[in-house]
């Protein structure tokens, strides 16, 4: 039998205001007199929602902000109720969702503990006998009789997150926990967290936006788009249709927004494509394939000798390459009209993800003629199902070449 | 109802830890601590002496500071409660959206929270007793039945106001307004035995003297005010008579605002 049962769950909430009494008090008068009632515009945060979850199954929910997720959570929390449809869940859930909604201000760390426990339904006796585990787990001994109100935001989480990982229930319910403290502590919210999944088998649902983290852990990942379910399957792939989708909304969003671009007017009508290996334009590329980056543009004035830069970045702007026609001496001219250059990147090395193309010009006395970042955004898809899931110890794929003990080479190609 | 014992024993330890917390938040940083707590009975006590003086309340055998203080002490926890507890629900909304348990335990936090206030005020009481030379007798025995049945009635007014504040906002500032007018309908400031004797004994009111003397008793603070201090002061049992209409009137509506409770409770998180 499922731990987790939903059936065509739907949840409706009403857009704006709640109504006045005023409001209230017609729509009972017509409610009672058999009249329609004044209706609000309804919002369907959840749409027919179907899913089984078995016991010790670890799934992920992705989706973009607004997709659904956290009221999916807050369903299966029993913190709110479904306008429709039905949620079945067998057994104790402990919700992780924002840890620290319980930890008061006031009260020093160990109150806290004591509070927060009660809170998350641990027995007063089990918190006592784990007091010195969690104190030192959070790693505050020293601050622990201190008001949290003295506390900083980071030791505040980090106190959260140790009571929080220390109930024992049936199902975990984790919502973006694990970016929390520094490196060194989220490390082992990490560890913490596989115990948890690994070696005493709990059923988890993790929601997070680190899609990589999600494509670490979870052996089956939903992901979420305006209240539905788009797909539900093995993580690899459905992180990769999450990626395709970001990239599908960040470039919708370059669309409408202005593009960062700085331009004297000389250089018109730029184009940016990615082509596949037939040269026709297309959105992404596989790891370490070839990366070609086709630049169309129009010039209402004759260049001489001028310099092109072509580069790509992160979405949140690391510029990663970048390579200019300086390095490679030759003189050229470009007459006004339209022109087409390319750039090849023969292995792309980046690790699957979103990357963004930058495309400068310059002319031969060095003013910059035309700058603009996110032109184009691309998709690094993963090689194959079974590829290592180690994205997140990575930001580039290199070729590396094994030498292991019994003096079998051995190549691998990550 | 049966569902509603069996989570009030299932959350005891949650209740306990949240009315510590509201106790130890309240009090922790200032240097008196919970004696704040007993300063508002005995400011009223000395006031409502004060006035006694100008005005004259006959009250029989039993001085004045000591019954005015036994009405202020249900009377207080009864305020406070159904105030606290009106205003639990929406006070606690950060845990109501991160988290499930059943609602109905804040209110009974809010009056768990008092109920520590109210035993604090009892050794107020206590020293004035020794003082007036007063002998607790075995009626005393009434007061945890008497104090329990207001806590019913003040339950009955949170869990309706409660539910009803998350929508309407307005519950939570109307509220402390009647009940500071209700005080002038309970016999905190003048006893019983006045509105008594001049609606029964003197008919005051003509042919309407009795049912006002109903209406009058319908309060369920005046039964229990009266035999708080019967019980307590005067050393005699309950007076039924006084008790039943309120008791009545509280025993009927309680169903219904538990219930009006637990439906509203489904959208406290969408709505709150």
């Amino acid at each position: 039998m499922p731990i987790i049962e939903v059936n065509h769950l739907t949840k409706e909430y009403q857009l704006g205001h709640i109504s006045s009494i005023k409001d209230t008090a017609l729509n009972t008068l017509r409610r009672l007199t058999f009249r329609p009632t004044q209706q609000r515009e309804a919002f369907k945060a959840l749409d027919d929602i179907n899913f089984h979850i078995e016991e010790g199954e670890v799934v992920g929910i992705i989706g973009h902000n607004g997709a659904g997720k956290s009221t999916l959570l807050k369903h299966l929390a029993h913190i709110t109720k479904p306008t429709k449809g039905k949620v079945i869940v067998r057994g104790s859930v402990a919700p992780l969702i924002e840890v620290g909604a319980g930890v008061n201000p006031e009260l020093t760390g160990r109150e806290n503990i004591f509070l927060n426990g009660a809170i998350l339904g641990i027995p007063k006796k089990i918190i006592k006998s784990k007091l010195d585990e969690i104190i030192e787990f959070s790693e505050l001994e020293k601050f622990i009789d201190t008001p949290v109100k003295r506390y900083s935001s980071g030791m505040a989480v980090k106190l959260g997150f140790s009571i929080a990982t220390s109930v024992d229930a049936d199902i975990l319910i984790v919502d973006e926990v694990l970016a929390v403290g520094d490196l060194a502590f989220q490390r082992k919210c990490f560890d913490r967290m596989e115990d948890l999944i690994k070696r005493q088998g709990k059923t988890v649902l993790l929601v997070s936006h680190n899609i990589r983290q999600v494509e670490r852990m979870c052996n089956r990942v939903m992901l979420l788009n305006k209240g539905e379910i788009i797909q539900d399957g093995d993580s690899h792939a459905t992180c990769d249709q999450f990626y395709q989708l970001s990239n599908k909304t960040i470039s919708d969003q370059k669309k409408n927004s202005s593009a960062r671009v700085i331009s004297s007017g000389e250089v018109q009508n730029i184009k940016v494509d990615i082509l596949d290996d037939n040269d026709q334009p297309t959105d992404s590329i596989t790891e370490g394939g070839t990366l070609k980056i086709r630049v169309q543009f129009g010039l209402n004035k004759a260049l001489i000798n001028p310099e092109f830069h072509i580069g790509t970045h992160t979405t949140d702007f690391i510029y990663l390459t970048g390579e200019s026609t300086a390095v490679l001496g030759q003189s050229q001219n470009y007459p006004s009209g339209s022109h087409e250059i390319q750039h090849h990147i023969p292995t792309y090395p980046l690790v699957p993800g979103t990357y963004g193309i930058r495309v400068a010009v310059i002319d031969q006395s060095g003013r910059v003629l035309y700058h603009g970042e996110s032109l184009l955004f691309f998709n690094v898809l993963a090689k194959s199902k079974d590829t290592p899931l180690q994205d997140e110890l990575r930001l580039i794929a290199v070729p590396v070449e094994w030498k292991l003990k019994d003096n079998n080479q051995k190549k691998n190609h990550i | 109802m049966l569902s509603f014992a069996k989570n009030l024993y299932t959350y005891r330890e949650l209740i306990a830890a949240l009315a510590w917390k509201n106790i130890v938040v309240r009090y922790k940083q200032a240097y008196l601590g919970i004696l704040w707590a007993v300063l508002k009975p005995v400011m009223l006590m000395l006031i409502f002496t004060l006035v006694r003086s100008f005005v004259g309340i006959e009250t029989g055998e039993v001085p004045y500071p000591i019954l005015t203080f036994a009405a202020l002490l249900p009377w207080i926890f009864f305020q406070e409660s159904a105030s606290e507890g009106i205003n639990s629900v929406t006070s606690n909304s950060s845990l109501i959206k991160k988290i499930y348990f059943p609602r109905e335990v804040f209110p009974l936090t809010a009056m768990v929270t008092k109920l520590v206030e109210l035993a604090i005020s009892f050794l107020i009481l206590a020293g004035l007793m020794v003082y007036y030379k007063m002998m607790p007798t075995v009626f005393s025995l009434w007061v945890p039945a008497i104090i329990l049945y207001t806590m019913i009635v003040a339950l009955t007014i949170s869990f309706f106001g409660a539910a009803l504040n998350v929508y309407y906002r307005d519950v939570a500032q109307a509220l402390p307004v009647a009940l500071s007018l209700l005080m002038y309908g309970s016999p905190v400031i003048y006893p019983l035995s006045l509105v008594h004797q001049k609606l029964i004994i003197e008919q005051a009111a003509g042919i309407w003297s009795h049912d006002l003397y109903t209406l009058y008793t319908l309060n369920p603070m005046t039964g229990i005010i009266d035999s708080f201090q019967n019980v307590l002061l005067k050393g005699i049992p309950p007076d039924f008579d006084t008790l039943y209409p309120g008791a009545i009137l509280t025993l009927a509506i309680l169903p219904f605002s538990y219930l009006f409770f637990k439906r509203a409770e489904n959208w406290f998180a969408d709505v709150i």
